[in-house]
Order: structure tokens, then sequence, then C-alpha cells
């Protein structure tokens, strides 16, 4: 749908409060769509087989979004769409979306169920707080994985110059300028000039300062902005949206489903994500990523949140062409061998789902920089690999790496892994020895599991 | 009528989310003479304490959660406007004043925390999200709350936190409200930096912390 016309209906859809559009536009009618379209969990599935469930879930979310609409939550106005405006919107999707510069222009394909093509590889900090000074060496790590297609959210930049960032401030602007630079620094340092950017500075609607075609981010980066939870959009997201659809850069649009939230449990809760899906594309979204939160444990790899992820991708995959990506947040920390099995878990869950896939990260980093560009790499390989198998197969080996790690899932019991300057040799940027042990341990294990490496 | 039917009633209210009925039930109570406290503790508390527990263990989800707390806050207003007549007033745990800090529109996790503290017998004043540094303090002195709850789910809003508390300082307030903080970037170790009483990594765990730490914010 035209920008026009959103921002327009932004300012004269009906109005009402955010608690009640929560409560009486999103609850109540998950609450009915579940039980009138049987969207049901059964309180064990992890990676969903149910193709008619699929189904009956892409049909309620659809009639979900019909039904609440998108709630602009600074003029308390809700965006509605008709029936035809969302069908023919779906009906006109390409199924495709260009990115990235000379020999790293690419093309992200939407992706079926079960689709032998490999994922579509978003990797980088994934905005974890990023130290001002490792910035560019550890987006230049990320970078240099051949495997990853493009760099993704290369970092908070929470500090600068010794000093907290407050958003929509002159250091935040600066920040936003540095962002931009330090990030195509990084991966013309790594010998990829022309490589995607994924960009979102989490700067408030200063972040567009990083937009610069000579040396920050360019027309041929997507930016990422998120829907809030649920169906709602910000003014912020709004004037970001106008400005990125104005400018011509692709636009990578997340949503954070919030399982035990208004949706309820998983079930309920794919609904919304599909409804989610459906409002991303209605603003003009090319990519579409899912990033369910939960209230319990914070983290994506969970039964409940495995299932969802499962569930929504093949619902939205199955019927229709949305480009979808599932965010890998996990409780264990780089560093540890439990990060790579929960993110293995969940890129087996949706990539059979057709879903591309975005991070790893962990939930709870524990300081600046706690992430790991070689688990960027395994995480490339667990997505390829993944896509050589039937969801049956992947459900096999999901229930295994569960069985590994559901002990210690909690943010508590995880372990604390380490950050990226002492898994890394910073000089060299090649990881130490032990963490390539780790990486080496791991991979060894997954493929043992039957997790197809490709060598 | 019995008091325990009129417990009864109370109970089922709650339990089914029913505001009109919460309101209702405690009238009933009232008009049959029932000690307002007493009402308050058998009727409404244990049944709200149930919910939150079945919230704890996702048997029920934030809706019902809320729903829960809304018709318990209708109910106990009955209650606490018939004990004012008397010249007293309810037994609470504490005052809470919580919000999302300024630059912040995210407002689940904030509810969330507000709908527990209230099941768990807090009187909570919300005051929504994007809420300026000055207004935490202004509303803390204006409900004579225990307690500021200051909720930032970025990390370029946390300084926020830090601003309430070094306004505190700067007012000579610092002993007068107990601070708690949280929010997805937020950690103990940053708590522990701008000197906030405590930290919370969820709603659960900060109804735990503030009844743990019942003896410092009461003093």
């Amino acid at each position: 749908m035209n920008f026009k016309e959103i921002a327009k209906r932004a300012e004269t859809g009906p109005l009402m409060e955010g608690n009640d559009f929560l409560m009486q536009r999103v609850a109540a009618n998950v609450l009915a769509l579940k039980k009138e379209y049987d969207v049901k969990w059964d309180g064990k599935t992890l990676v969903n087989l149910d193709d008619g469930l699929a189904d009956r879930c892409w049909e309620a979310g659809k009639e979900l979004i019909l039904r609440s609409g998108l709630f602009s939550m600074n003029s308390r106005r809700v965006i509605q769409f008709t029936k035809d405006e969302i069908e023919d919107t779906l009906n006109n999707l390409p199924g495709k979306v260009n990115m990235g510069e000379g020999k790293e222009f690419t093309t992200v394909y939407h992706r079926g169920v079960e689709d032998p093509r490999p994922p579509f590889v978003m990797s980088g900090p994934f905005n974890a707080d990023t130290h001002e000074n490792m910035f560019i060496k550890l987006n230049e790590a990320f970078a240099q994985e051949q495997i990853i297609d493009c760099l993704f959210l290369p970092g908070y930049l929470k500090e600068l110059d010794g000093l907290m960032i407050r958003p929509n401030s002159g250091l935040s602007s600066r920040a936003a300028v540095l962002y931009g630079e330090w990030a195509r620094e990084a991966v013309r340092r790594a010998g990829r000039p022309g490589m995607a950017i994924i960009g979102h500075s989490v700067m408030a609607l200063n972040e567009i300062a990083c937009t610069n075609e000579a040396f920050g981010l360019r027309k041929t980066d997507p930016r990422a902005m998120v829907l809030l939870s649920e169906l709602q959009v910000d003014d912020v997201t709004m004037g970001r949206l106008g400005y990125y659809l104005a400018y011509g850069t692709p636009i990578y649009m997340a949503h954070t489903p919030l399982v035990g939230g208004y949706g309820g449990g998983p079930d309920g809760t794919a609904i919304i994500a599909v409804a989610s899906f459906i409002a991303s594309i209605m603003l003009n979204s090319e990519i579409c990523h899912i990033g369910p939160q939960h209230i319990k444990y914070k983290t994506q790899t969970n039964n409940h949140s495995l299932f969802l992820g499962s569930l929504a991708n093949q619902a939205a995959n199955r019927n229709s062409k949305i480009i979808t990506t599932t965010s890998h947040t996990t409780a264990g920390r780089a560093g540890s061998d439990q990060y790579a099995y929960e993110f293995a878990a969940l890129e087996l869950a949706v990539v059979t789902g057709g879903s591309s896939i975005s991070g790893p990260r962990p939930a709870e980093p524990l300081g600046f920089n706690n992430v790991s560009p070689l688990m960027g790499r395994l995480f490339a390989e667990v997505g390829h690999a993944a896509a050589k198998l039937s969801r049956e197969q992947a459900a096999g080996i999901v229930e295994k790496l569960y069985e590994k790690y559901k002990d210690t899932m909690t943010l508590e019991t995880a372990p604390k892994g380490l950050p990226f300057e002492q898994l890394y040799d910073t000089g060299k940027l090649v990881p130490t020895t032990e963490h390539k042990a780790c990486y080496d341990r791991v991979k060894e294990e997954l493929a043992h599991l039957g997790v197809p490496f490709a060598y | 009528m019995s008091e325990e039917v009129v417990f009864k009633k109370m109970q089922d209210a709650i339990a089914n989310y029913d505001t009109d009925a919460a309101v209702a039930a405690a009238k009933e109570a009232v008009d049959s003479g029932i000690d307002p406290a007493v009402a308050l503790d058998k009727g409404f508390a244990s049944t709200i304490r149930e919910i939150g527990e079945a919230f704890e263990r996702m048997d029920i989800f934030l809706p019902e959660l809320v729903m829960a707390a809304n018709a318990m806050k209708a109910g106990v207003e009955v209650l606490e406007n018939a004990l004012k007549a008397k010249g007293t007033a309810v037994e609470k745990k504490g005052v809470v004043v919580l919000g999302t800090v300024e630059g912040d529109i995210h407002d689940i996790g904030k509810t969330v925390v507000g709908a527990m503290l209230s099941a768990n017998g807090y009187e909570v004043h919300d005051l929504g999200v994007e809420v300026p540094s000055p207004r935490f303090i202004q509303a803390a002195q204006e409900t004579h709350a225990n307690v500021i709850a200051l909720s930032a789910l970025l990390s370029t809003t946390m300084l926020y936190q830090r601003d309430v508390l070094e306004m505190l300082r700067n007012k000579g307030l610092q002993e007068e409200f107990f601070v708690i903080v949280g929010g997805a970037p937020v950690t103990q170790k940053w708590a522990d930096e701008i000197g906030a009483n405590a930290y919370a990594r969820d709603a659960i765990e900060a109804v735990r912390v503030l009844d743990a730490h019942a003896k410092e914010w009461t003093k």
C-alpha cells in the first residue's frame, strides 16, 4: 500500500486507547480465532508437521489483521486495511528483493516449506552492545566469513567518547554517522565493499543520519525497523519508514510477538505472528523478521518459541510469497557449546519452514561485544545444512538438541560465555585455539546428530 | 447472607476476571456489614494470589492477568471507600509508582510488572510510557509511594533510569523511595552502577525482590 495512504490512515483511523486496542482488538480476537480456526498446540510438538494447522493459522492471522488493524501508538488511531487491499498486496508480492553492490550484489528469494535452496544468512553483532573501540574489528570479523550473505545490525553504540548516548541528542546523531562509516569501513577491510549491511543503529529518528552513499549506509542496504508488540507502530518507525521508502532502500520489518502475552500461548501468538507478517508487507516491507519474545524465558529457543517459529513460518511460506526470516536469540552466550545447540535447534525448526535466518545473539549479553563471528560461520553452515532436511528429519534432531539445553535455558542458569576480545585474537582477527575447538566440537556433534554439513 | 457466601462471590468475580461482579460483591460485603479489611483478605487476596501463581506457571496469560488485576482494583476501591468512611484504610503491602522511562514507548513489560504487583497486594500507579524523569518523583511524592519502578527496554534509554536516581540524590530524596529498575538491557551491574536499590529481571522477580526488601522500603 502506498505510504501516503498509510500515513493518512494513521491520522484519520478510529481513535482508541492503547490498552483497549490490545485487549479488545487483539486479545479478544485471537481467542475467538483460535477456536474458529482450531489453531491449537498439543503442548509437546517442537516442529510442526501438520500442513492443515499451518494453513488454518494463516487464515486466522489474515482474519486477525483485518479485524484488528495496526495501531498507531502516538496518534492512538487504528490503521485499518480492507480484505481487498490485503489480498491485492499478497497477490502482487515479487517474492524477491535485491541488495548489495558490485560483486556483493545479491538477491534474496522467498523460500517455500522444505525448500532445498539455502536460507539467506544475515549475521553480525545483531544490535548487541558493541564498544566503539571494537566496532570495526568485530564487524570485519563477521564480514570476512564468506558464507555470511549480509552484515546484520552492526551493533548498539551505547557509548561514545565515554558518554552514554541519549536518543535524539546531538551525540546520537554523531553516533549514527559513525555507525554508518564504521560498518562500511568494516566490510571494506574484509574485502567486501559492496556487502549489504542491514542497519538499525537504534538512535531513534536520528538513525537516518547513518545514510551516506560515499561512506555510510547506501540505498542498497536494507534498513531494519520494528513493529511493537502487538500490532503497533510508533511515530519514529513511521518517520523512518517514510524517509527510507522515499530514498529507495529495501525495508526489513521485524515483529516481536510475546509468548504468554496478548496472544496467550504459542498457538495464539502464532496467529499474531502471521498478522504481523501481513502488517509488515502492508507497510511495504520486503523482508519480514519474526523475533518472538517470551514472557518467562526471554529467549527464542525455548519449546514454545521453537513451535511458534516453526508454525508461523510454515503458515506464511505455504500461503504467500512473503520473504520471512527468523531471529535467533539464545540463553547460552557466545563461547559456550550451548549457544550453538540453541541456535542450531531453532534453525532446523524454521529453515525447513521456509525461513531465512538472522542472528545469532545471546538474549542477555553480559557486557559489550558478547557475540562471535566464528559462531556466525557455524550459524550459516547449520542454516545451509538444514535446507537439505525435511521437517520430520529436522524435528528429530531438534528434540535431541532441546534435551541438551532445556535444563539450563534460563538466563540465570545458561553459560555466561565470553566477549569477542577473549574469543578472538583481535590483532589477526582469528579465533583463539579454545574457541576454534568449541566450534569443531559442536560441529562434529551436530553432524553426528544428523545435520548434513557440506564439509 | 453468610459471610462465606459473599467471600465466594468475591473470589469467583476475580477468578472469572469480572470487574462488574467484583464491584457488586464488594458492595454486598460492605452492605452486609462485613469488615472491609476482612473482606479484602478473605474475598480478594487469596484468589488474586492464585491468579499470579497461575500466570507464573503460564497456565493463564497476560489478558487474564490484566483483567483479574482490573477487577481486583475496582473491587478494592469499593472497600477502600467504606474504610475511609470509617476513618481507616486498606492495608497494602506498599505503594509503587511505575513507568517506562523517557524516550521509550515499550509498554507490555511494564504492564506485566504492574499487574503482577497488583495481584500481590501492592497499590500500583502506572504512569505509562515515555515518562519524563521528574514526573516519577512528582508522582511518588503525590501518592506517598514507597517504591519507584523504572522500566527501560532500550540500551539507549537506560540512561534515564540513571537520571531519576541522580535527581533523587540532588533533591536529597534518595532515602525516601526504594528504586527498582528493570527491562531487557538492564542488569544488576547497571543497577549497582547507578545506585538503584534493586534490580528485577522480570515481573515475577519484581514481586519477590520487593517482598524480600520490605524492611528497606517500609522504614
